[in-house]
């Protein structure tokens, strides 16, 4: 389907690379910071990755005034409203986020309302409340997967209400993203393997979706190739840092793609089963990506067949004929998916997962129906459609 | 105040246009959700009392209704009794027009970032969806094909007969029952 128009926009400065975390001193001076917080979760700072942040600002002379490491998984609306009153006490001027989505999505919401005020964050939900740009905001992911760092969206959850709360403004997205790959270098192998299947799924869908345009194409393509060729090295070398850095890198640039060009089934069913059996995001992605792609397959051939460059090189792409690449981008992704297993133990069937019931995918297919990012999957999906495609995920 | 003198006529077109489609769609919706099981099945998981609008930024037309339970619509006009829940607004009239005139499929229109969604998503998702049906039961296949991104495969053409004959007659006493008051 030709996209005759389209709208593309990141505005966040990435730093990326080697001794990238000695650059947040220099990043926030030029913002006129001087008061930093840092938000974090308990795991980031029991892994010891709080060390070299701290070390790099205090080297430059700029003090970290406070830390909140008790972020859980799930931010919720008080969490959010303690970590401002902390901020104000302690008369900070910016935030460091320091982790995954669920540090990230809070340092977002954290920032919202020490810059707009109040201690009530359910007020500012919804699309486009925020009217001018917020506190001093830096990133640093220690997951590669999420994408967070470039994308305008935060979830916080209403514990009272028990409804999860988005906030989406351009306002929400960080200053600088900082790349460090020391960051990732203690990432336990099957987090490893499901958040960088996370990346993978956000470039594979954002450039077969419907949204999708040249420039998130570019991207998208890119972090595909990098995930590819970078995974199972790490996998087998757990301390190879060029490798990480390749999977943190193609994890924002799969989060500037599909910020850009929204992403589909995949993770409408993905997000249903996470909230209905308590599975990690990132497994979902790979366990429903090739399920979806064959799904998907006759809307889809064309780009998908082109993801064969990017999924296996040039050689293999160039012997296979074009009539039967799209099928071969499936199994390039269902062999990574067996190299995972063999090697985490990542599932690739729901009854893998020993998690899920067959008598729960009716529930998971109604729940995948009402996600947003439906919208976006290239070929329309009926309640049937998603159960037929849950019960080939089954086993 | 120029600008709104010198206002070409197909933009006062489009204006009428947009807003006639959105009496039409708001009163086939009405309709539809007393004849048709998909759109009630599909109705039925939202709140009773639920308020639905789409419309042309920044104060163009509009369309609301509201859902009053037992998978029915009620068509409220471009006037809403209270806030909205979910609202649909398209950027700008020339983005409606292209949509409502089945130029461009709603799907691609969002994907397009022609429209915002304020409000629940799974609710505009849903509303989405009801729309998509009633597009389909209103419009000639060859239109329909056009304006969602595929025809439902269970819309058989006796059913899809009688169905729209139904709608359409509805629509016109409708019309007439308006038009009297
Ligand atoms: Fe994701």
């Amino acid at each position: 389907m030709s996209n005759t128009y389209y709208e593309f926009f990141c505005p966040v400065k990435v730093i990326a690379g080697k001794a990238a975390l000695e650059h947040i001193p220099y990043e926030l001076s030029g913002l006129a910071a001087k008061r930093p917080m840092i938000v974090t979760d308990k795991g980031v700072r029991a892994a010891g990755l709080l060390d070299p942040v701290i070390a790099a600002c205090e080297e430059s002379g700029l003090e970290i005034v406070t830390i909140y490491d008790d972020v859980p998984p799930d931010s919720s609306t008080t969490v959010v409203r303690d970590i401002a009153g902390v901020y104000r006490k302690e008369k900070c001027d910016s935030i460091i986020a320091i982790g995954g989505g669920s540090a990230i999505d809070t340092g977002k919401a954290v920032n919202i309302l020490v810059s707009e005020g109040g201690n009530d964050i359910a007020k500012y939900t919804g699309a486009g409340v925020l009217k001018r740009p917020l506190k001093p905001f830096l990133v640093v992911p220690t997951t590669a997967g999420t994408g967070s760092e470039v994308t305008s969206i935060a979830v916080i959850t209403d514990e009272k209400k028990g409804v999860k709360l988005p906030f989406t403004s351009s306002y929400l997205l960080p200053n600088a993203a900082v790349i460090d790959p020391r960051m990732t270098l203690t990432l336990p192998p099957h987090i490893t393997a499901a958040t960088a299947m996370d990346a993978m799924t956000h470039a594979v869908e954002s450039f077969t979706c419907m949204a999708k345009n040249p420039l998130s194409d570019a991207y998208a393509a890119a972090a595909i190739k990098k995930v590819s060729r970078s995974l199972l090295q790490v996998m087998d070398n757990s301390k190879d840092s060029d490798a990480r850095l390749e999977l943190a890198q193609a994890s924002t640039m799969a989060g500037i793609a599909f910020s850009n060009s929204m992403v589909g089934l995949v993770h409408s069913l993905g997000h249903a089963t996470g909230a209905i059996c308590h599975l990690p995001h990132g497994l979902c992605m790979s366990l429903f990506l090739p399920y979806v792609l064959e799904y998907n397959l006759e809307t889809i051939r064309e780009p998908l067949g082109e993801l064969l460059l990017h999924l296996e090189g040039p050689e293999i792409y160039a012997a296979t004929p074009a009539s039967r690449r799209a099928e071969a981008s499936i199994s390039a992704l269902r062999k990574l998916r067996d190299a995972l297993y063999k090697r985490c133990q990542l599932p690739r069937t729901l009854k893998e997962t020993g998690k899920v019931t067959e008598d729960q995918l009716d529930q998971i297919a109604e729940m995948a129906l009402d996600d947003g990012s439906i919208m976006f999957n290239p070929k329309e999906v009926t309640l049937k459609d998603a159960r037929a495609v849950l019960q080939r995920a089954w086993a | 105040m120029l600008a709104k003198r010198i206002q070409p006529l197909a933009s006062q077109a489009k204006r009428l246009y947009v807003e006639l489609m959105f009496q039409v769609m708001g009163r086939a919706l009405q309709a539809v959700s007393e004849v048709d099981s998909e759109v009630q099945k599909e109705a039925q998981a939202l709140p009773e009392g639920f308020l639905f609008e789409m419309m042309v930024m920044p104060d163009g037309s509009k369309l609301i209704v509201e859902y009053i339970g037992d998978g029915r619509f009620h068509y409220h006009g471009d006037s809403a009794p209270r806030p909205v829940d979910v609202s649909i607004k398209f950027k700008h009239l020339t983005h409606a027009f292209l949509v409502l005139s089945f130029q461009e499929k709603t799907s691609v229109a969002f994907a397009n970032d022609r429209m915002l969604v304020d409000g629940d998503v799974s609710y505009a998702v849903r509303m989405t969806r009801v729309l998509n049906r009633l597009e389909s039961f209103i419009l000639p296949r060859i239109v329909a094909e056009r304006a969602v991104k595929e025809y439902p495969a269970d819309l058989h053409l006796p059913e899809k007969l009688i169905s729209a004959a139904q709608i359409y007659l509805k629509i016109a006493t409708h019309f007439v029952q308006t038009v009297r008051a």
